[in-house]
């Protein structure tokens, strides 16, 4: 199974080119929110795709995200080769967030059912955002997929889920092409105010382009993210049929529960260890193969040693070897669409000979010791394996083995 | 569209792979006031994190599970965990306290207030109760599966992809267990409004409920003597997405299909079939049991 095409709407760049130059260069996306009045929350810093990207119309920007990264992927798949055709064996299947509302909406519906009684006419009845379903649904249509469409919601690990399914489908001889990835935006006051609630965030909001460090002694919590990044993974018969570019081969996939805790992960990351395993006899690897991870790396204080014990435990003396990153330093935490992102991020690099840096890591937990890139771009060999990590609340983990470059 | 209501061969089991049903479980109504839902919990104090869909779900995935003579069985570790999740599951008393408290002296919403005062009307705990992946997690928690698993939402044909999904598991000896299941809490407050905005919505039969369904090969079962309640034939999806959307459809249907499919077995009808049809987006789906 094979990736042939990448779309993303990121906070480092629209476009693949701008995004994997602005991950090379280290540059975090991290500023104060624009996005609502922030100036009361503890967390008043997030990493936000700049509104000058957006159109002024948008009613549901995690939905926007993923038909336009969705529409991106499927451009850059048919850049070269013939061109895709959807059909009944082709689809779609992303990773999403929580649907939320307009608190300000919701108090002016509030007060006019409590005046008028409930109405189905309510001027203020754009509280809620688009059904977050929505939009597999208007990509399916866009570009004629005919298989059902499947929509993950386990969380931070969706849309690594929503990649492992598509491949599962494609490897099965179930599709011969598939749209995967994941959308999400959790950039409003209800978002802000549930993380925020859990102290899940930084507080470092004075020095937001160094609050997001993974990894580092003195992180306090992440960044949140949004945006989207798509893929088109095809049967590689499929690919070589149409003559379509390859930039990686998806490998292996394995999930886990932790079974364990609601908010913080198994401290030896027993759950993300048996996700990995699985991933690594899922493709038929010995983990011994690896040569990269791609970490979750939330830089909260529990899950940074906990996935650090997970790959000692899983690489054994190798670990020190195997080349570490976060793309979550500069990008923040996109939630549900963080573990599509974090792979086009690795794609796109690699398939220019590096990985890039994580930023902010300045002095490494002792409890976090890896081969971490810090500093500069590491070269990256064509054809190596690599390790995709995503966790999420409710100890659901998800992994992805892949060749890339 | 039609052909989604005709068995496939290229969907149908095999008498190698051969999947069978050994549990399976509804739970009807609100639970938040019942003593019941602890008999499911390793710790009562986990319940405090729980919101009504994390408990139906936990309540419909014990009993199925323990009328399949899993619970607490070591191959249970092991076993997929499919579900299906239904809308937004906020609370209008919640909402109602974040909301009175975030208003200015002119009784405007003010994000000063909201931020300041609003939020503090809450538990932290809400945020979790609120996470569609949390059904799962706590079915995780107290049964001790530790997957793999396909969370998805929201509605019955993703529970419908699940099943498939899952049958694929099975026979591709990818897991040897799979606990298939949906819940929905559709007298929340949100999903009346929801519901309010499309016209074919409004007249829609909704639950609060929650089904469950065990599955496995049929060598399995015949191993460790499992008692076989049915066999399932075939699952088909059918998908339009050019179809006029909203025509109805809520995650209850996936309680429907499992209710249905109890009464059929409690009847011991020969042959159960179930239709979802009146969903978004044009999307069909059927489930043949014998």
């Amino acid at each position: 199974v094979v990736v042939t095409g990448l779309g993303v709407l990121s906070p480092l760049g629209a476009d693949l080119t701008s995004f994997a130059e602005n991950l090379l260069a280290g540059q975090s996306a991290v500023a104060p929110v624009s996005l609502f009045d922030a100036r009361d929350f503890n967390t008043r810093i997030a990493s936000e795709v700049p509104q000058a990207w957006m159109p002024a119309s948008t009613v549901d920007r995690k939905s926007e995200f993923a038909l336009r990264s969705a529409r991106a992927a499927v451009a850059h798949a048919q850049a070269s080769g013939a061109p895709l055709s959807g059909g009944g064996r082709a689809g779609v299947c992303v990773g999403i967030g929580l649907e939320l509302f307009s608190m300000p909406d919701m108090v002016k519906w509030l007060e006019m059912e409590a005046q008028s009684g409930p109405s189905l006419h309510n001027p203020a009845d754009d509280f809620l955002q688009t059904q977050a379903d929505a939009c597999v649904h208007d990509i399916s249509r866009e570009h004629g997929l005919r298989m059902m469409p499947v929509v993950h919601v386990s969380a931070c690990a969706a849309s690594t889920d929503a990649l492992g399914h598509a491949f599962r489908l494609l490897r099965d001889g179930e599709a011969d092409w598939m749209l995967a990835g994941g959308a999400d935006s959790m950039i409003n006051p209800m978002g802000f105010a549930g993380f925020c609630k859990i102290q899940a965030m930084t507080g470092r909001n004075d020095d937001p382009q160094a609050a997001s460090r993974p990894f580092d002694a003195q992180r306090d919590g992440f960044v949140l993210g949004e945006g989207a990044g798509m893929m088109v993974l095809e049967s590689l018969q499929h690919a070589q049929g149409r003559g379509a570019t390859i930039y990686a081969e998806l490998l292996g996939y394995g999930n886990s529960f932790d079974a364990f805790g609601i908010s913080e992960p198994h401290p030896e990351g027993k759950g993300a260890l048996l996700a990995m395993r699985r991933a690594f006899a899922d493709a038929q690897l010995p983990a011994a193969s690896v040569r990269h991870v791609n970490a979750h790396g939330t830089s909260t204080p529990k899950n940074d040693p906990a996935e650090t014990s997970a790959l000692k435990q899983l690489l054994g003396e190798q670990v020190e070897a195997v080349s570490v990153n976060a793309s979550k330093s500069m990008l923040g935490h996109l939630i549900a669409a963080s573990g599509a992102i974090e792979v086009a991020a690795q794609i796109a690099c690699a398939n220019k000979g590096w990985l890039h840096p994580t930023i902010n890591l300045e002095e490494v937990d002792p409890n976090c010791q890896l081969a971490h890139i810090v500093g500069a771009p590491q070269r990256w060999q064509a054809g190596g394996v690599m390790l995709k990590n995503s966790f999420a609340f409710g100890g659901q983990n998800a992994c992805l083995v892949m060749r890339v470059g | 569209m039609d052909r989604a209501y005709e068995p496939t061969t290229g969907v149908a089991m095999s008498e190698a792979a051969t999947i069978v049903l050994t549990g399976i479980a509804c739970t009807e109504g609100d639970p938040r006031a019942s003593p019941a839902v602890n008999d499911w919990l390793a710790s009562r104090k986990s319940r405090k994190y729980m919101g009504k869909q994390d408990e139906l779900a936990v309540m419909s995935a014990g009993q199925a599970i323990t009328g399949a003579g899993l619970r607490g069985c070591e191959a249970l570790s092991g076993a997929g965990l499919y579900w299906t999740i239904g809308h937004i599951p906020f609370e209008r008393a919640e909402i109602e306290a974040i909301a009175r408290k975030s208003l200015d002296p002119h009784a405007q919403f003010s994000m000063h207030h909201f931020a300041t005062e609003g939020i503090e009307q809450v538990n932290p705990l809400l945020t979790f109760r609120c996470l569609p992946n949390m059904p799962a997690f706590h079915i995780s928690l107290n049964f001790g599966i530790c997957g793999p698993y396909l969370v998805s939402y929201p509605g019955i044909a993703q529970f419908y992809s699940s099943l498939q999904q899952a049958c694929r598991d099975l026979r591709r000896q990818r897991v040897v267990h799979a606990v298939v299941g949906a819940v929905a809490d559709q007298y929340n407050f949100l999903v009346d409004f929801y519901f309010q905005r499309a016209t074919a919505r409004r007249s829609l039969h909704r639950k609060d409920a929650a089904g469950c369904l065990c599955l496995e090969l049929a060598s399995t079962a015949r191993s460790r003597g499992a008692t076989v309640l049915a066999q399932l034939s075939d699952v088909t999806l059918g998908y339009d997405p050019d179809a006029p959307a909203a025509q109805a459809g809520a995650a209850a249907s996936c309680t429907d299909l499992i209710e249905g499919l109890a009464q059929a077995l409690q009847r011991a009808d020969a042959r159960y079939t179930h239709r979802a049809q009146s969903l978004d987006y044009g999307q069909l789906a059927s489930l043949w049991v014998r």
